[in-house]
């Protein structure tokens, strides 16, 4: 589903070239959950990025569904990210001036897919927001509106999830209820999750581990746990 | 569809606020000035053409070829005929009947085509008006002719050998004012009684004028028709020819609702800019993140795009309408001044002027700060840190400066005005733009001593030092404008009023006979008319220059010349210099001189192609009289008080038998006062230039309020300016009072903090605002508007203290806002 083939990303600061990644060799299978973990400035966004199709590599290729997305331009980037892909950001990234309800209409709309509020209400429902249709994020808790955010990403049907420290905003239990919902809805959709994260306790839900250092991969683990494992609900543990 | 669900919840999310009202203001701006200008025009010119009873008047000294007037008619013109001529006229035909001199005036049956004839069906009695003229076998005579001739309305009256019967009583005429050297009461008849009157033959001093009246455009073609078939004793005139004065006055006016509707369109542009620039920074994420979900940057710029114009065609339908409403609310407070009879047709052209407006604004100022969200990456919804990128400030501004030539240029139809306005303005961009930097940075240095919130304010205007610079300079060209167009407006009406002061003397006194001066002069001191001096007049006719016959002299100068002064001449003597003339060469001759000088008028010296030292001689009676040029005067045609081309030492002529003319001012309200006089003085002429001068007044009156109300609209979008520009930096204030407030600052110190610093803005906005008005008011006088500069030591008060007291104020009111929001909010959304 996605394949990296020794990626490199330099960027270029006052004090000359920096390398922020380098010799990235990765694959993910279809349905898979993979963690991208490591520490601050180890490159994890970076990479997550790239592998979206957000940005392109200094070098290398990435293939998306078997389409090598380096060599496409931007606009093209966004047919495939619209095609494939979804988001849940840190920082929720939903739009002040949009009611919930919209902002979950919002990618359907964008691509012309009719029945968009059905679908938004749909999804709003599954994430528990039924009552909150009309409400603007400033009226919502950090929680309801990462939740949002979740209902917007499952809304446009992607491939892939990416989720970039989805519950780094959160207080733990509010995290906890978060990434359960991720990992369920996950695998209702059958989507391929990307995420990245620093905390432990969600890599380990994972099938598949990749540990960045200093923009180098240094651990490539698989644990054998299925997607439906990995949905078990906080309560549980 | 998307694009207008897109719309509405931006509206709904008051991000479109500023930016609607700006175009919508834009637009309202042009179609009301448009409008009114069209009306006001149309009203005053009608009122106008009053004085000419036309709109145009073909002048000629024999009758015009008949073929002129066929084409006239078929072109749709409505016409009218004068013929004019001084006479005797008698009671009867015994040898005591009673005779007068009269200038008849003889008119078909449309006149007049313009205005009304004030009419009486007694001597001085009750005034009424009439747009009808008098019926074959009619007479309408001056009211001064019935005590004169002691006769009545209902007796007869022979012109030549026609007997008429006197049925009305005329107290005015719309073109009396054109009339004024046609001396003797008036006698008004109907054309068709000419032939039987029997006094119209070859060679009579008859005058002839062909009055026209229709749409401008008609008469505009006909005029070019005309213009090769003129013969030289024939004159086509317009108003500007019979009364220059309202006519350059409506130029000037019209010329400056033009400037104020071009600067009114260019502060909303600004505005327009600053909300379409604050508009597309906060949508930068907006589109970050659709763009994240797969939005292509063709598809971004279609919805934005698409949806700029959808606010355009709203906002010009919204501002049509509001500028009609405007027109409207100008009309009415206008009426008391305002005479339309006939309701003017309103053209298509000021909405279509409004539409452009709004359309060449958003090109211009709205569509490239919106370009540059095309460019914003993707990549944003996971780096919030990441550069924007875009379209350079240079290319916004550059855009801007492009669209308001062109929108001014359309306006006017005038480069020196276009190209003058922006260099006005981009002087006052680049001085006050590097003066603000240099006195902020000095501002915030002095501060740091200060209290604290006067040190949290300096301190912020020092860290948003580029931004407030270009705050201030938007800020003082606001400022500027309104400073600039308030100097204009008062200049100009100043200006109008000193022509025609209170007082202005408005009758003329002619064929004073010597005897009677005493007296005259008694009865005019005594009821406290008295102020110009009495002239004696002389008839004399120029024969030579420089030992030249005028003829000669004319064909080696200027040929126009010899039709000017090869006729009698109103000569006059005096030991003083007429106290409104001005010498500009030589010197004036010491009183009881006994010299052979002569003092010319400096325009005619100057077509004539003479000046000191060159001799002129005259033939005054049967006697030659040579003289020397020892000074030049300057003098105004126009005070209404006795004016002369030649002026001689007293010695010289007060030998020839003269007789004595002076002009006066009498109140409205004492016009009996004429009765008594005339009874006494029944030889004398009075000329009453009163209706004529009231109705001057009046006009200039309009234009005046109509300059004032559009300086108010413009006053608007200036405010508009302001604060568009407010907000513009609102975002960042709410995370600082945010941060601030976390921090313990209290909601007085940063409500203080930024009452100074947009107080101090304003100052500072206001003083350069003053700096650069003068100056822009010096250039539009001295070269555009031909006015004399006069320095206005009040800007540099009233400047700084509108720019503090409006900026302080709308900064205050604007970001109340960010003290009252909890600061929670505020950080949770960052």
């Amino acid at each position: 589903m996605i394949i990296a083939k020794n990626v490199e990303k330099n960027v270029d600061t006052s004090e000359g070239q920096l390398c922020i990644l380098k010799g990235i060799d990765l694959e993910i299978k279809h349905g898979e959950t993979v963690a991208i973990v490591g520490s601050s400035g180890s490159g994890k966004s970076t990479l997550l990025g790239l592998l979206a199709g957000l940005d392109v590599p200094s070098h290398g290729a990435i293939f998306l569904d078997g389409e090598d997305i380096t060599q496409l331009t931007e606009d093209q980037r966004a047919e495939v990210r619209a095609r494939l892909v979804g988001f849940v950001f840190q920082s929720f990234q939903l739009l002040p001036s949009l009611t919930a309800l919209e902002n979950v209409m919002l990618p359907a709309e964008l691509n012309g897919v009719a029945g968009a509020r059905e679908l938004a209400e749909k999804y709003l429902g599954r994430v528990g927001l039924d009552h909150r249709f009309n409400h603007y994020p400033r009226q919502l808790s950090g929680g309801e509106q990462q939740r949002v955010a979740l209902a917007r990403a499952f809304a446009s049907q992607p491939k892939i999830l990416f989720a970039d420290e989805p519950t780094g905003n959160l207080d733990s239990t509010t995290g906890a209820h978060i990434i359960d919902l991720l990992f369920e809805l996950n695998r209702e959709e059958g989507a391929t999750l990307v995420l990245v994260t620093h905390e432990h306790r969600l890599a380990d839900r994972c099938q598949h581990s990749i540990k960045l250092d200093a923009g180098e991969i240094v651990a490539d683990d698989f644990r054998n746990i299925t997607a439906a494992d990995s949905a078990v609900t906080a309560d549980d543990q | 569809m998307f694009g207008l669900r897109l719309l509405w919840r931006d509206w709904r999310g008051g991000e479109l606020g500023i930016l609607a009202s700006a175009i919508v203001i834009a637009v309202a701006i042009v179609t009301g000035i448009s409008l009114f200008a069209e009306r006001l025009q149309q009203g005053i010119v009608a009122q106008s053409n009053n004085f000419l009873a036309a709109d145009r008047v073909l002048r000629a000294a024999a009758p015009v070829n008949p073929e002129l007037l066929a084409y006239a008619e078929t072109v749709g013109l409505r016409q009218a005929q004068i013929l004019g001529f001084p006479t005797m006229v008698y009671t009867g035909n015994d040898a005591d009947a009673a005779m007068q001199f009269t200038s008849v005036k003889a008119v078909s049956e449309s006149y007049p085509l313009r205005g009304q004839l004030n009419v009486s069906s007694e001597a001085f009695g009750t005034v009424t008006q009439s747009t009808e003229s008098p019926l074959p076998g009619e007479v309408w005579l001056d009211p001064r002719l019935l005590p004169l001739m002691n006769i009545n309305v209902g007796d007869s009256l022979f012109v030549g050998e026609a007997e008429l019967t006197v049925s009305r009583v005329i107290v005015t005429e719309p073109d009396a004012g054109g009339s004024f050297y046609g001396l003797g009461p008036r006698v008004l008849m109907n054309i068709k009684d000419i032939p039987a009157t029997n006094i119209v033959q070859p060679g009579s001093r008859v005058s002839y004028r062909y009055l026209f009246a229709g749409e401008i455009a008609q008469l505009d073609n006909y005029g070019a028709w005309l213009e090769d078939k003129l013969l030289p004793s024939q004159k086509w005139m317009s108003l500007g020819d019979v009364q220059p004065r309202i006519s350059r006055s409506l130029e000037r006016a019209e010329q400056f609702l033009l400037l104020a509707g071009a600067l009114g369109v260019g502060l909303a542009g600004i505005a327009i800019a600053l909300a379409a620039r604050r508009y597309s920074e906060r949508h930068y994420d907006y589109v970050a993140m659709m763009k994240s979900l797969g939005a292509t940057s063709t598809r971004i710029m279609t919805i934005y795009s698409s949806n700029l114009l959808l606010l355009a065609v709203i906002a010009t339908i919204v501002g049509s309408g509001v500028g009609w409403l405007i027109q409207e609310v100008f009309i009415s407070v206008l009426q008391d001044y305002f005479e339309v009879t006939e309701v003017p047709s309103i053209s298509l052209r000021p909405f279509t002027i409004g539409a452009v407006t709004a359309l060449v604004c958003l090109l211009s100022f709205a569509l490239p700060p919106l370009l540059s969200l095309q460019a914003a990456s993707p990549l944003r919804v996971l780096r919030r840190d990441l550069e924007r990128s875009g379209v350079s400030n240079a290319f916004t501004y550059g855009t801007g400066v492009v669209g308001i030539a062109v929108l001014m240029y359309w306006y006017s139809a005038n480069l020196v005005l276009t190209l003058a306005v922006l260099a006005g303005v981009g002087m006052t961009f680049a001085i006050v733009g590097v003066l603000a930097w240099y006195l902020l940075q000095g501002s915030a240095k002095v501060g740091m001593q200060a209290g604290s919130s006067w040190r949290l304010a300096l301190a912020s205007m020092r860290r948003r030092g580029f931004q407030n610079a270009v705050q201030a300079v938007i800020f003082s060209l606001a400022i500027m404008l309104l400073l600039l167009l308030a100097l204009v407006r008062s200049s100009l009406i100043e200006e109008w009023q000193i022509q025609l002061p209170e007082g202005t003397p408005n009758h003329f006194l002619v064929n004073i006979a010597k005897r009677d001066v005493p007296e005259v002069e008694k009865i005019l001191s005594d009821n406290q008319m008295s102020g110009e001096p009495i002239y004696p007049m002389v008839r004399g006719r120029l024969v030579t220059v420089n030992e030249e016959s005028v003829k000669a002299w004319s064909a080696k100068t200027d040929p126009t010349v010899e039709d000017s002064v090869d006729r009698e001449m109103n000569l006059t003597w005096s030991d003083v210099k007429p106290s409104d003339n001005v010498i500009t060469a030589g010197e004036w001759w010491p009183a009881g001189a006994s010299v052979q000088e002569v003092s010319i008028e400096a325009e005619l010296a100057k077509r004539m192609q003479v000046g000191l030292g060159d001799s002129l001689s005259f033939l005054v009676g049967s006697e030659s009289l040579n003289v020397t040029i020892t000074s030049v005067r300057e003098l105004d045609w126009e005070s209404m008080k006795p004016n002369f081309y030649m002026i001689f030492p007293p010695k010289l002529l007060q030998q020839y038998p003269a007789t004595y003319m002076t002009s006066f001012h009498l109140p409205s309200e004492e016009k009996r006062f004429l009765n008594q006089f005339i009874r006494r003085f029944p030889t004398i002429t009075v000329i009453e230039m009163d209706a004529v001068i009231n109705q001057i007044r009046t006009i200039i009156n309009q234009i005046s309020s109509a300059v004032e109300l559009v300086l108010g609209l413009i006053i608007i979008s200036g405010l508009l300016v302001l604060v568009a520009s407010v907000q513009a930096s609102l975002d960042s204030r709410f995370q600082e009072s945010a941060i601030l407030r976390t921090l313990g600052a209290k909601r007085q110190l940063v409500l203080g903090s930024l009452a100074i610093e947009f107080s101090a803005l304003g100052l500072l906005a206001g003083f350069l605002a003053a700096f650069s008005a003068e100056l822009s008011v010096f250039g539009l006088q001295e070269y555009l508007l031909d006015m004399d500069y006069v320095p206005h030591p009040w800007v540099w008060l009233v400047g700084p203290v509108i720019g503090a007291v409006l900026i302080g104020a709308a900064g205050y009111v604007t970001c109340r806002k960010v003290v009252n929001t909890p600061p929670v909010e505020v950080l949770r959304d960052l």
